[in-house]
């Protein structure tokens, strides 16, 4: 990071370091200060063409204080001294009257491993040109515009480069850099009176050499998916098999998992499992769900997290048995335990819990042979991609709308079905009612990773 | 010091384009209490002023922090620079913004300044109070949430054509959630409201302790109900679930930038798309409802809002437009272009959206229902460009024979919204606003609000199939 943004990088430690010791000086015992610099330039597209163009760059700022175990938090976006005093003596003033919680803590961090990330920076995308970027966002249009039957409705082609800081009064600091360039696509096909649902997708790249390939690739792919939903049919009522691709099995049931993982929901006792279900079987045994904060090329990537604390990959369940839970400092304080590293948000939020990128293990069949297995089983079934609904992370239920789902007969896809609503229990999907697992595994959106499933006992209603 | 709108009056004169500064500065607070404990207290200050330009038919946008008339011109270089390198690649050149009557002066909505009053530990307490008679009211909650969040905003709006408008407004929220347990079975409840205007607008209608009572009882209640089963049926929409149904399902469809990219309201201006008994509006202030949480009297563009009749007695009227699709579709514009912070470019979003009462009692629908359910308690909703739309609901009643009998689990109703509103056939004189907690994301997050009265007609039921 020696050349990127020095001035930046120099500002925002500056200010950092004003705003920790107006926390002390305002009545603190101790304090933590995170704070972010970002810059970015955006291309937007709108209604099948350019729409605007801007560029922002910003400062953001956020401390946290405790006075005995009371704790309080305020934030601003400005470096100016002013400012800062005065969100210092507001964190205090709110830590005054706010209730004591035995488990608020800042702590000391170890030291990031020397097999973490340490270069996010690219410096060829920090100095990408607008024109440049402008040829990027040239390439995408004229991908997503050859089907005339695809209507964009918003778009972006982005670049963001920033800084992000931890300090806090126990000597703790963390920085890292990063440049990212992401785009996303909005749109639906539309061919004489039929029109398919919405669909979008995003991805991100942190090299600027592999970034125009990859986005026309992601855009094709995208593009072709959103057309074949143009064969659309009905969908039968039944309860039985369903096909779950990795983005809805991301969607439905491990976005509500996840929730289980979370420190705090184990803290509260609001989670299903606890400490006591450690090394137990809780799901299907074939089921390994590791999280990654290490893989440079997805957007969930860092060495550090919200509190400062360094990150590092690990499993959650191994073979279908609890191995780990997700801790900031409170949750790990209430359950006497070390943080993991997973204290989430940024300078204008207070630590919560959350995962970095969460990989479920390819199983042992091939995507052909679920495909089969389930046409054996019954005559027709759904094959689920995107999904639009209800899920209780707390009774594991799901019930929504499966769009752009298949319908297949007879060894094939016959269309796309509209109005057809699936649900289930996340728990049972897992569990008793998986059937199977593929090989095959998936990245969705530049981020998390899944197989394929096969499960029993879903129920679809045809509209 | 210079006062603001004279320093962004001074910025816009440097521009040879039309050109638009919009000062924001949010004060936010928000407070989370569970199972007694508080959860975050936490306050933040943003403030900042961006520039929007027309150069050649192309926008640019920069924005800043930075107040001083050095950064500010800097700013709007910067926005000019972005315009001219976009509009090389633009095909469809933006028109010439429509002559309209621009907003001047101050636009101050009540209930700010007594909000800023009313310290904030005085909030804090009474966010403990009622997340602690939640957990206490039964020995089957085993965990309550209570979550209190505010917003001051103060905006300056100058264009140069003509606006110059100052307005403040305060948004307040305040959420309960409930867990109930028994016998290795667990069910959720949540109750909000979301109000433009003073602590007390919050508690205009239920109590902080009603409000506890029933989302305690609620989750009781849904201990013991059975999941429903799935399929087709007659529905009766409470006016929260008709307020999801109008923002959600055909306000999003009828925003003229969705329209412009083939929703499924293009071409339909002037058609019957909904029953005669169903006319829909979307408007800054309600008559006869102080307070929404969708209020505004001026949008980001410096446009004074309006009520705006989508669809009258089932034929549809209009589109919501900010000032560039006004132009394309040569109407005046209805005060729908808002950006979330000043770093965000003005886009065309919603206000308060609503469907207009009938003249049949709940009693009268209910008793001229044979068999149906009665729909209430939303959990949030999504909805396609095709009007394709899924809701949750908590609370699902079931009526015979004209009676209300047996309460299910939560489900999920979905249906093309235009179909859907073709079957209405019973359209209440209870209206309520009546969204709740909550904003919409397209992007950015906006506060609506959005309601009804009770409506009847007919959609899917998502539950369980034998």
């Amino acid at each position: 990071m020696s050349q990127f943004f020095k001035n930046e990088k120099e500002k925002l430690e500056t200010a950092a370091g004003k705003l920790l010791s107006y926390a002390i000086k305002s009545g603190a015992d101790k304090a933590e200060v995170c704070g972010g610099y970002g810059l970015k330039t955006k291309i937007s597209l709108e209604k099948q063409d350019y729409q605007l163009a801007s560029s922002d760059d910003g400062y953001s700022l956020g401390v946290r204080v405790l006075k005995g175990h009371r704790q309080g938090f305020a934030s601003c976006n400005s470096t100016d001294p002013a400012e800062l005093k005065e969100i210092a003596i507001k964190a205090n003033e709110i830590a005054g009257f706010s209730p004591e919680n035995p488990h608020y803590s800042i702590q000391q961090a170890e030291n990031i491993p020397v097999e973490a990330p340490h270069n996010l920076v690219d410096p060829a995308l920090t100095d990408l040109s607008l024109q440049s970027q402008k040829d990027w966002t040239r390439l995408m249009v004229a991908e997503a515009t050859k089907d005339k039957r695809f209507r964009l409705n918003e778009g972006t082609v982005e670049i963001g480069s920033g800084i992000s800081l931890l300090i806090n009064s126990l000597g703790v600091r963390q920085m890292e850099a990063d440049t990212i360039a992401s785009w996303s696509l909005m749109g639906m096909g539309v061919e004489g009176n039929t029109i398919t649902s919405f669909d979008y997708f995003s991805e991100i790249s942190r090299k600027a050499s592999a970034t125009p390939d990859k986005i026309v690739l992601s855009t094709r792919k995208f593009i072709d998916e959103v057309i074949r939903n143009l064969t659309t049919g009905k969908s039968e009522s039944y309860k039985g098999l369903v096909i779950f691709t990795p983005r809805a099995v991301l969607d439905i049931l491990i976005s509500s998992l996840s929730y289980h993982f979370n420190g705090r929901a184990v803290a509260e006792n609001t989670g299903r499992w606890g400490l006591k279900d450690r090394d137990q079987k809780i799901l299907d045994s074939r089921l390994t769900l590791r999280d990654n904060p290490w893989l440079t090329d997805r957007a969930g990537c860092s060495s550090f997290d919200r509190e400062g604390t360094p990150t590092r990959p690990m499993a959650l369940i191994e073979n279908g048995v609890l191995k780990s839970f997700c801790l900031d400092h409170y949750s790990a304080h209430a359950l006497k335990l070390s943080s993991t590293g997973h204290a989430a948000g940024g300078p204008s939020s207070l630590p919560s819990v959350s995962t970095h990128t969460l990989c479920l293990s390819s199983g042992n069949e091939s995507k052909a042979a679920l495909f089969t297995k389930a046409q054996q089983e019954q005559k027709s079934f759904l094959v689920v991609h995107r999904y639009s609904g209800q899920s209780d992370p707390v009774t594991g239920d799901f019930s929504g709308v499966a769009k752009g789902a298949e319908w297949w007969a007879n060894g094939e896809r016959k269309y796309y079905v509209q109005e057809t609503l699936i649900s289930g229990n996340l728990f049972e999907a897992l569990g008793k009612d998986l059937v199977g697992i593929s090989q095959e595994n998936e990245v969705i959106d530049s981020d998390e990773e899944s197989p394929t499933l096969l499960i029993n006992n879903i129920s679809v209603t045809g509209g | 010091m210079k006062p603001i709108s004279e320093l962004l009056q001074e910025t816009l004169s440097k521009s040879p384009y039309w050109a638009e500064a919009r000062y924001h500065r949010r004060n936010s607070q928000s407070v989370s209490v569970q199972k007694g404990l508080v959860k975050q207290a936490k306050s933040n200050l943003t403030s900042g002023v961006g520039i929007r330009v027309l150069v050649d038919g192309a926008w640019g946008f920069s924005s800043t922090s930075d107040l001083t008339p050095q950064a500010l011109e800097k700013t709007l270089k910067l926005a000019i620079d972005c315009a001219r390198s976009l509009s090389q690649l633009k095909k469809s050149k933006v028109k010439k913004l429509p002559a309209t009557k621009l907003a001047t002066g101050e636009f101050k909505i009540p209930g700010y300044d007594l909000l800023k009053q009313m310290p904030f530990e005085q909030k804090l307490q009474a966010v403990l109070k009622a997340e602690e008679l939640t957990r206490k009211n039964s020995t089957l909650i085993t965990s309550a949430t209570c979550l209190y969040n505010e917003l001051f905003e103060d905006k300056i709006v100058v264009t140069t054509d003509g606006a110059n408008a100052a307005s403040q407004l305060a948004r307040n929220e305040i959420k309960l959630g409930a867990i109930a347990y028994k016998d290795g079975d667990m069910a959720e409840s949540h109750e909000s409201v979301g109000k433009t205007g003073s602590w007390d607008c919050l508690f205009s209608r239920n109590s902080l302790n009603q409000m506890s009572d029933s989302a305690a009882k609620l989750a009781v209640d849904l201990l013991s109900a059975p999941k429903i089963p799935g399929g087709s049926t007659t529905l009766i929409l409470s006016p929260a679930m008709v307020g999801l149904l109008s923002h959600e399902a055909i306000g999003h469809t009828v925003e003229a930038d969705f329209v412009l990219s083939g929703s499924v309201a293009q071409g339909k201006l002037g058609t019957q798309v909904a029953s005669p008994l169903v006319t829909m509006c979307d408007s800054g202030t309600v008559p006869g409802v102080a307070h929404s949480g969708g209020e505004l009297l001026v949008d980001d563009e410096g446009v004074i809002t309006q009520k705006t009749t989508i669809i009258k007695n089932g034929v549809l009227n209009s589109y919501l437009h900010n000032r560039e699709s006004a132009a394309i579709f040569e109407v005046e514009p209805t005060g729908n272009g808002r950006a979330w912070l000043y770093s965000d470019e003005p886009l065309i979003r919603m206000r308060n959206t609503y469907i207009e009462p009938g003249n049949q009692t709940l009693e009268e629908i209910i008793a001229s229902t044979q068999e149906g359910y009665l729909v209430d308690c939303p959990l949030g909703g999504q909805a396609d460009a095709t009007g394709e739309f899924m809701f949750g609901a908590q609370k699902v009643t079931k009526i015979e024979n004209g009676k209300l009998t047996k309460m299910y689990r939560g489900a999920t109703i979905s249906g093309q919204a235009f179909e859907v509103l073709s079957t209405v056939d019973a359209v209440s004189k209870e209206f309520l606003l009546d969204l709740g907690s909550g904003y919409c994301g397209k992007g950015q997050p906006a506060k609506v609000d959005a309601g009804g009265p009770y409506v009847r007609c007919q959609a899917t039921i998502g539950g369980v199939q034998e």
